[in-house]
């Protein structure tokens, strides 16, 4: 079984958007991998006119939101990154032994790979500085503001075709996705967040490749 | 149909699969677009519900309860092999272009304009004819059973975020009632989009599952852009904060007048109580009531509007009658100053010429009958007595005689009078100008005032009594204004408990000069001081005068003595002359009103005699 990854469009978000868009993100993965007998959920989200669906079960609300806690903890220590959420589907393989580990080893099949940039911008000053954009004399808060809800406009947007770039991709990728288990309700995942070093991504990344196996895996 | 021929178990199951497939794609369209079938929040819908039924298994999918148009579908189960064409039609009112118009028709009468948002395509399309494999049927099927899973799931996220999920939910969650609605129509064939049509619209296809001998499909085409539309709640009755709602009993009920329409259906009291009260005085001709005639009828049609603030946004009308609104206004500002002005009492005078105090008949008449509508008009709350001939004008006349000391109203006093009572003479003094034409007048009006009075106990000095005469004379020439004068006048002694009593010529204050407060009233200069009691003396002796003169002329013998006088007493010491002439025409009156003084004096004396009171008059003469 290979591992299908799917990079998302990037989404540049402020400190307070995060939740809302990784919580509709992930929420939207997990429902289109819950093949198991689900309740949909409709949420409607506050600082958007999205809808996304939930699959209803209370695990998984509570693992994304712990996990969306981390990545803010993080962001705050670390503000001004890039950032990059993986959400992996795996498959609990029967230990083996391998050069390695004995261990369970877990094999992604399916990676999803959330980019964030979150910026912090500055608040409106009640004292213009030197302007030297435009001649007229605009207001600052009035500017800012508005250029704040720009780039909400801009956001929903993105967040709208991120939405249709998971769905397009979960239809056009079928044939990896494992068998349905009656008890089951969604596939085992994992959520990935950047750690505290700087070089924990590309730790995190090859920490996967040990865990995953071969990439060209077939199943 | 090879799914039917075969005989293959697994062909059947198949068949099962691709037809639960069309029933919970079409269940799951109908469920995110249709809000009539299921009116109820869906959020937490399903999480309550632990019952899973047998059609919420199917992939595993809780959907809730089948709408009953599905059973009416089963069909599908029989020919899985016709598409399912799934029309999303959103249905408007038609509009026109004024929103009154909208308002007059209701939304019945409105051709509805259908316009298809979404055409769901499902179906099941073999094109090649194949033999199942026996081996891989199974694991097929489950394959095909997996992808079709996933194929709804994406389904039913990408209905939420097509355009039309979000009118679904704007008819589904609020409770006001809209302009427009989504229905939907299921048929295995469809009319294809016009060319215009098939512009504005995109297409998104999703993968379809390979189901051997064939594959599921599925595909919509879509507006991408529904703000074209004018999607938007019927508003006709929003509610709002009205502020001077006609309720309060302080805002004025003629502004809420229009909301009254309403307020027929909604029984609104102190409207109703006004309208009756309104609609008596309005049907006298005037030119301010007509404007509120024209009003009513369309403030009715403003009330279907629904907004009050029909007339509250329109501005105070000074220009009459342009709108309805503009007219009420009107009404407002003409009845309004009367209202303000009553209630200073003295302004009355300086009125719009309908209320401008002429010496007509009618004209103590016209306040009072306009005084209970202004009356009702101002307060609601409060009842006004409605004041009859001591308000308006007939006020002016008394309530400076008992306020003001001055006696800035008194008509000049007779000459007689004057004569009579050597301390009156300061009184009349600066009045007597007046009283010289008047008293050439008094003969002429003396039978006729006489007779109103014939009823009256009048309590009046001999030269009082001529100088009442004369003022009246002077003051006016209504009888009514005397009539009502002399009974004020009457009413004022009578709380006096004085002595004398005013001739039924004089209906003036003059009379107070036999009583103390009539001692009060002595002021010549105040008398002239007064702009109405100089207007009227100015009036009156210049009518005075004319006729006078006239009087002197046709009577021959006569004519060079007034003509002397006249012009005497209009040069020289205005006592004099004023006697001369008063005296000219005095002998004829003021014998009779001397004799009729004398009667009510005794009168007077007798009932003043039982009660054991003094006669003022006495004192005074």
């Amino acid at each position: 079984m290979n591992c299908e990854v799917c990079q998302l469009k990037e989404l540049e978000v402020e400190h307070f958007e995060i939740r809302e868009v990784l919580r509709c993100i992930l929420h939207t993965i997990v429902f289109h991998r819950a093949l198991g007998l689900v309740r949909p959920k409709d949420i409607d989200l506050e600082l958007f006119d999205i809808t996304y669906v939930q699959c209803g079960d209370i695990e998984v609300e509570k693992k994304i939101d712990e996990k969306i806690e981390q990545f803010v903890s993080w962001v705050e220590k670390h503000p001004n990154k890039k950032s990059e959420i993986c959400l992996s589907f795996y498959e609990v393989k029967s230990k083996h032994p391998s050069w390695f580990t004995n261990k369970i080893e877990r094999l992604d099949w399916e990676q999803w790979h959330i980019n964030l940039n979150v910026t912090q911008h500055p608040k409106p000053k009640a004292h213009s500085g030197k302007s030297h954009h435009s001649k007229i004399v605009v207001d600052p808060g009035e500017s800012a503001s508005e250029e704040r809800s720009v780039r909400r406009a801009s956001l929903e947007v993105s967040l709208r075709e991120v939405l249709f770039q998971i769905i397009k991709f979960v239809n056009e990728k079928k044939d990896h996705v494992p068998p349905i288990t009656e008890s089951v309700i969604y596939f085992p995942y994992e959520i990935h967040i950047p750690s505290s070093s700087d070089s924990a991504f590309g730790m995190d990344m090859l920490k996967r490749i040990i865990q995953t196996g071969h990439p060209t895996m077939l199943s | 149909m090879d799914l039917h021929n075969n005989s293959h178990p697994e062909s059947g199951r198949l068949e099962q699969i691709i037809s639960q497939f069309l029933l919970k794609s079409l269940h799951i369209i109908l469920d995110s677009r249709i809000p009539s079938l299921h009116p109820h929040d869906r959020s937490g819908d399903f999480q309550s519900s632990s019952r899973v039924r047998k059609s919420d298994k199917w992939f595993n999918l809780v959907l809730g309860d089948r709408p009953a148009a599905l059973d009416n579908l089963n069909f599908w189960q029989r020919n899985v092999m016709d598409p399912m064409i799934i029309d999303i039609i959103l249905v408007r009112r038609g509009t026109t272009s004024s929103s009154v118009d909208d308002l007059y028709s209701s939304m019945a009468d409105r051709t509805p304009i259908e316009t298809v948002m979404e055409r769901w395509i499902v179906q099941y399309n073999t094109q090649r004819v194949m033999a199942p494999q026996t081996g891989e049927s199974s694991a097929s099927c489950k394959k095909i059973y997996k992808k079709s899973t996933i194929l709804l799931r994406s389904l039913y996220s990408q209905l939420r975020l097509l355009p039309a999920h979000r009118i679904f939910r704007q008819l589904s969650s609020s409770s006001q009632t809209y302009n427009f609605d989504i229905i939907y129509k299921v048929s295995s064939f469809c009319e294809p989009f016009s060319w215009s049509e098939e512009e504005m619209m995109k297409e998104y296809s999703f993968m379809p599952v390979e189901a051997l001998p064939g594959h599921l499909s599925l595909s919509v085409t879509f507006r991408p852009s529904l703000s074209d539309f004018n999607l938007e709640p019927l508003a006709t009755f929003p509610p709002k904060i009205i502020t001077d709602y006609v309720g309060s009993p302080t805002t004025d009920p003629l502004r809420s007048f229009p909301s009254s329409d309403r307020g027929d259906r909604a029984t609104s009291f102190p409207l109703k109580g006004i309208r009756p009260l309104i609609s008596t005085p309005f049907q006298r001709p005037h030119s301010w009531t007509s404007g509120f005639h024209r009003a009513a009828p369309f403030m009715a049609n403003q009330s279907l509007g629904g907004s009050p603030p029909a007339y509250r946004t329109s501005p105070m009308p000074y220009n009459f009658p342009h709108t309805p609104s503009g007219t009420y206004g009107h009404r407002i500002q003409s009845c309004r100053p009367p209202t303000h002005q009553r209630a200073t009492g003295n302004d009355e005078y300086e009125l719009s010429p309908p209320f401008s105090p002429s010496m007509s008949p009618s004209t103590p008449t016209y306040f009072s009958s306009g005084s209970p509508l202004q009356t009702r008009i101002t307060s609601e709350t409060a009842p006004v007595t409605i004041p009859f001939p001591k308000s308006g004008r007939s006020s002016r006349y008394l309530s400076p005689n008992f306020s003001d000391p001055s006696k800035n109203s008194l008509p000049p006093l007779s000459p007689k009078s004057t004569r009579h009572d050597p301390s009156s003479q300061e009184s009349p003094s600066g009045i007597r100008s007046i009283r010289k034409p008047e008293a050439l007048r008094a003969g002429e009006l003396n039978s006729g005032i006489a007779s109103h009075y014939s009823g009256h106990k009048i309590l009046k000095d001999g030269k009082d009594d001529s100088g009442r005469f004369s003022g009246l004379l002077s003051s006016s020439g209504s009888p009514h204004i005397g009539f009502s004068r002399s009974s004020s006048r009457l009413s004022f002694q009578d709380d006096l408990d004085d002595g004398d009593f005013s001739c039924p010529f004089d209906v003036d204050d003059v009379d107070t000069s036999d009583s103390p407060n009539s001692q009060k009233l002595d002021g010549k200069k105040n008398l002239e001081s007064t702009p109405h009691s100089l207007l009227m003396g100015k009036q009156s002796q210049d009518a005075a005068v004319g006729v006078l003169v006239h009087m002197l002329r046709t009577a021959l013998p006569l004519q060079q003595d007034p003509s002397c006088y006249s012009s005497h007493s209009l040069r020289t010491d205005l006592d004099e002359g004023v006697a001369t002439a008063s005296g000219f025409f005095m002998p004829r009156k003021t014998a009779d009103a001397l004799e009729e003084l004398r009667s009510y004096r005794e009168m007077k004396d007798l009932l003043l005699s039982k009660s054991g009171t003094r006669v003022a008059s006495k004192e005074e003469a």
